[in-house]
């Protein structure tokens, strides 16, 4: 990359900080006047040692420093690590928390998707998209407020069950919020079929096709895109998704424009998995009868084993892989993020394109680096 | 205001270094004075009060707590706060979030490129000590060795309320003159 | 394809590199494999048995026997089964073969798990550290034996 440079061509860093980035990272790029011709990434600016602290810690303490590995979706980086102990445990949570589980995993998946295209429309300068995305999303977030008590970090699920039971009146308050939401949907579809310089800057930029992409390890919406249906919740079930009626949205094109609208249509079918969880959610106990789980166990050892789990994250496959030798701390744990092989493709898929085409691109794999980095 | 008059006049056989034609300079800091120690400061404080921009610079989880800060619900831009991208358009630096040892040498490369009056303004548990990530071999405690910081303002992540009221107590301290990022 | 139909014909294929081949439940498979043909054994997943989906690449350390293990999770785009490679090295050498050439997303899972554990592996196309800073490389961070972890990283105690 810092071989000889021709008379026309230079580096530029699009370095730690810089508008166009969902996190830290580094973006070096060598230009021959607008054309990409070589790209490369560094990573590792926010980089904790989540892996090497949750040795240390005991697994309820774990469930804490689960919740900060993606800040945005932090309930389902918790029913990762939560899946991976029960299994290990060899327990079952009743059907109560596992419905109360499922609608938090759908609020958190819409709240995420509308976050993700209202940055990406930052990125290329469609500014409004961002303020009316960000105000639906304040609505999502009130319902996982009432619920967990927070808006961010969670700390919500514990092993057997849930924390807490749902409110009074969240079921009211959710059915009003997505008449709203149906209708926001439907005016966001709109703004992007008809504006002119937002389909100029996005239909027909960086297309990938469904070989290239199962090459090159992505999953999620981007996959997707290309009009392969891979999706944990299809593949191997977890919780009550096999009772469950919703459909996996693809689209063919492989495009920006595509995986905007594979999530917008996720959107829809999440409120739709919504709706029926709170017509078909059994009264019950919240955690498994005859145990000891759900009162205070402040030293649980777990019996040994190892275990590999995967979840559906909003951006791809998520999976932990925890090894436990008997004793109340776990003795490693490898934390597989979605975003990680996405950024990798990154790359490969900018060169011959121009500058502006690097934002389009990057904005609509809608990554968060906390997760890439650990 | 009688003694800025003491000025020397370029003399036609003045060599010093700072002989530049046009240029008249005084030794007394009579300026300086009218600017710093008068009623005059007080207005300009009132005028850099009430037009913080912050840069934005999301690091951590705390980052997603100020992108929500500066939208609807909990808009920023009544206190006269809006977003800048670059550093050199930006009053304020938002530290939001853990800082590690490989990200050091920016950070402190962007507080160089900011221009002076700049405060900085600590968000959430792991600047000010850690937070979560206490142990943890990558990271760098106790950011206020490093730089001059005005406001700690707790919490994992704090709401976007406590955020605004952490503006709101800079403003306070600037009104008081009590602030670290101008010169008195 | 089941998982047992999946196991014999891995046996059949390999049988001195794959040794203690068990099937956990129906989706679930592991075994541990020779660290010298861990290539050919993932280049015939790949083309005969459907498994073109690498989910991760890590390293754990057994200090108590002495060894690090480097652990290889395969999946299929196709079928749900997901199968587990190990592969056992020395804790004073351990170098394997590089598996970039058949998974291409396996870069930066093994350039990650060179910088945390020490493990070489040979023949990758550009072996340096991704998340660490360019100093801390060679203090191998997640062993067990690094000391100073946690006390001495950490200022604020009480």
């Amino acid at each position: 990359m810092e071989e000889q440079l021709e008379p026309n061509e230079m580096i530029v860093h699009l370095g730690p900080q810089h508008p166009m980035q969902p996190g830290p990272f580094r973006l070096n790029l060598r230009l021959k006047g607008e054309t990409v011709v070589d790209a490369d990434i560094e990573l590792g600016f926010i980089h904790k040692g989540i892996e090497k602290i949750l040795e240390n810690k005991t697994y309820l303490q774990g469930i804490t420093i689960v919740d900060r590995i993606c800040y945005l979706v932090a309930l389902v980086n918790e029913e990762c690590f939560v899946g991976c102990t029960e299994k290990l445990l060899g327990i079952k949570p009743p059907e109560r928390s596992q419905y109360i589980r499922v609608i938090l995993d759908e609020l958190t998946r819409i709240q995420s998707h509308l976050l993700g295209m209202g940055e990406f429309g930052e990125f290329i300068g469609f500014v409004s998209m961002f303020m009316y995305a960000i105000r639906e999303r304040e609505e999502v977030l009130g319902l996982i407020d009432m619920v967990t008590g927070a808006r961010v970090t969670h700390s919500y699920l514990k092993f057997g069950g849930v924390r807490d039971d749902l409110p009074d009146g969240f079921k009211e308050k959710a059915l009003s919020v997505f008449n709203n939401l149906k209708k926001s949907v439907d005016d966001f579809e709109e703004m992007f079929h008809t504006d002119r310089i937002f389909r100029e800057r996005t239909v027909g930029v960086g297309v990938l096709t469904a070989d290239v992409a199962k090459n090159l390890g992505v999953s999620g919406p981007v996959l997707r895109a290309t009009g392969v249906p891979f999706d944990i919740r299809k593949n191997e079930p977890y919780l009550v998704y096999k009772d469950l009626d919703f459909k996996v949205c693809t689209e063919t094109a492989g495009d920006c424009f595509a995986r905007v609208q594979v999530r917008i249509n996720e959107i829809r079918e999440s409120i739709y998995i919504l709706e029926q969880c709170l017509d078909q959610i059994p009264g019950g106990p919240l955690f498994p009868e005859g145990t000891m789980y759900g009162r205070r166990t402040p030293v649980m050892r777990v019996p040994a084993g190892e275990v590999f789990h995967r979840v559906e994250d909003p951006r791809g496959e998520m999976g932990m892989y925890m090894i436990s030798d008997g004793s109340d701390k776990p003795y490693r744990v490898k934390i597989r993020g979605p975003y990680y092989p996405t950024l990798q493709a990154l790359p490969p898929l900018i060169i011959g394109t121009t500058v502006a085409d690097v934002a389009s691109i990057s904005g609509s794999m809608d990554g968060c680096t906390s997760e890439a980095d650990r | 205001m009688g003694e800025v008059k003491e000025k020397k006049a370029s003399k036609p056989d003045e060599t010093s270094e700072e002989g530049i034609p046009g240029v008249i300079t005084t030794t007394t800091s009579a300026i300086s004075d009218l600017l710093k120690k008068t009623k005059v400061q007080d207005l300009i404080n009132w005028g850099r009060k009430n037009s913080l921009w912050f840069m934005t610079q999301p690091m951590g989880c705390c980052g997603v707590e100020m992108i929500a800060m500066g939208c609807a619900h909990y808009d920023t831009d009544r206190f006269g706060i809006i977003p800048r991208n670059s550093p050199r358009q930006a009053d304020v630096m938002l530290i939001s979030g853990y800082v590690t040892k490989k990200y050091l040498p920016a950070l402190k490369r962007l507080w160089e490129q900011m221009p002076s009056p700049k405060w900085v303004m600590c968000i959430g548990d792991c600047s000010i000590s850690g937070g979560p990530f206490y142990e943890s071999y990558s990271t760098v405690q106790n950011i206020d060795e490093i730089f001059p910081i005005d406001v700690f303002v707790p919490g994992c992540p704090p709401r976007p309320e406590a955020m605004l009221q952490g503006f709101v107590e800079l403003q306070e301290k600037i009104k008081a003159k009590k602030d670290l990022g101008s010169e008195y | 394809m089941d998982v047992a139909e999946i196991l014999k014909s891995l046996t059949d294929a390999f049988p001195e590199a794959i040794s203690e081949a068990t099937a956990e439940s129906e989706i679930r498979a592991g075994s541990y494999v020779d660290k010298d043909k861990v290539k050919k054994v993932c280049q015939y997943l790949k083309d005969s048995l459907q498994f073109d989906h690498l989910c991760s690449v890590c390293g754990v350390d057994y200090i108590k026997r002495n060894e690090l293990e480097v652990v290889y999770h395969i999946a299929s785009y196709n079928h749900p089964v997901v199968l587990t490679l190990k592969a056992r090295l020395p804790r004073e050498n351990p170098e394997i073969e590089s598996i970039v050439s058949v998974y291409w997303n396996a870069n930066w899972y093994e350039r990650e798990t060179y910088e945390l554990f020490g493990i070489l592996f040979k023949n990758h196309p550009n072996l340096k550290s991704l998340v660490l800073p360019e100093d801390m490389l060679g203090e191998w961070p997640l062993r067990k034996d690094y000391e100073g972890f946690p006390n001495k990283t950490a200022r604020n105690l009480v």
